[in-house]
């Protein structure tokens, strides 16, 4: 396997515990954000998004898209326990960066670590979108930082 | 909690909405069913409660609910 399909296998299986963490029977976008974020990615950093932010700005989503349906959740949610192994299937919205991210290089061995964050970034709508705007994230600076990393070889982990 | 339900705003706001009512859903469902096993309720009680069949309850939750310890009641039919 390359660095990059150890990279991506790392940041699948991350993106699986968070989104088992959630009770959520499929991996999402914002659970793999949520794994990047974990993993450390310079430009996430840069730009304030540590995981712990990352995390934040999707409470907040969360919080005001119910609040869209008139619904308030006052003093958190009852809390189940998780599933404590099985993998998550991967869901639509991670799909969909997944392909988005890959459909940025000509030929797969060109895939940096970057176009994963890029795929999940460049999505023009749904939860993470909503919770970097929330978040007050410039969304195409970031990911023109993104790019900067590519290119700059300094993504070559 | 509290609900109010408003139609209006924008219709970006009311999809979004509906994706984090199922998530609140789920999360209410998880954290419900398992207190109700928890005290000693059987399946078939949780299911009707729900509102949906036996084995729709029993294949979304047992594996967690086993996993976590929870001592369930032997699965009636």
């Amino acid at each position: 396997m390359s660095s990059f399909d150890h990279y991506l296998q790392r940041i699948l299986i991350a993106a699986a515990a968070e989104a088992r963490a959630e009770g959520s029977a499929t991996t999402e976008a914002h659970h793999v954000l949520l794994a990047i974020a974990g993993d450390g990615s310079p430009s996430l950093a840069a730009a304030g998004l540590d995981h712990a932010a990352v995390a934040a700005a999707l409470d907040r989503e969360f919080a005001r898209s119910l609040a869209a349906a008139g619904v308030r959740v006052d003093g958190g949610l009852p809390r189940a326990t998780p599933l404590s192994d099985g993998s998550p299937q991967l869901g639509a919205t991670a799909k969909a960066a997944l392909e988005r991210g890959f459909a940025l290089v000509q030929r797969k061995r060109d895939c940096r670590p970057g176009h994963v964050l890029l795929g999940v970034l460049l999505a023009p709508v749904g939860t993470v979108p909503r919770a970097l705007e929330l978040a007050g994230v410039d969304r195409a600076g970031l990911a023109e930082d993104v790019r900067r990393e590519i290119a700059g070889g300094g993504d070559d982990r | 909690m509290s609900v109010e339900i408003s139609a209006s705003g924008e219709v970006a706001d009311r999809l979004a909405a509906v994706g984090a009512l199922r998530r609140l859903a789920d999360r209410l469902e998880d954290a419900a069913v398992e207190e109700a096993m928890r005290s000693g309720w059987g399946w078939p009680q949780v299911a009707e409660a729900l509102g949906v069949t036996r084995q729709a309850v029993y294949k979304k939750h047992a594996k967690r609910l086993i996993a976590a310890g929870v001592a369930l009641r032997r699965r009636l039919g």
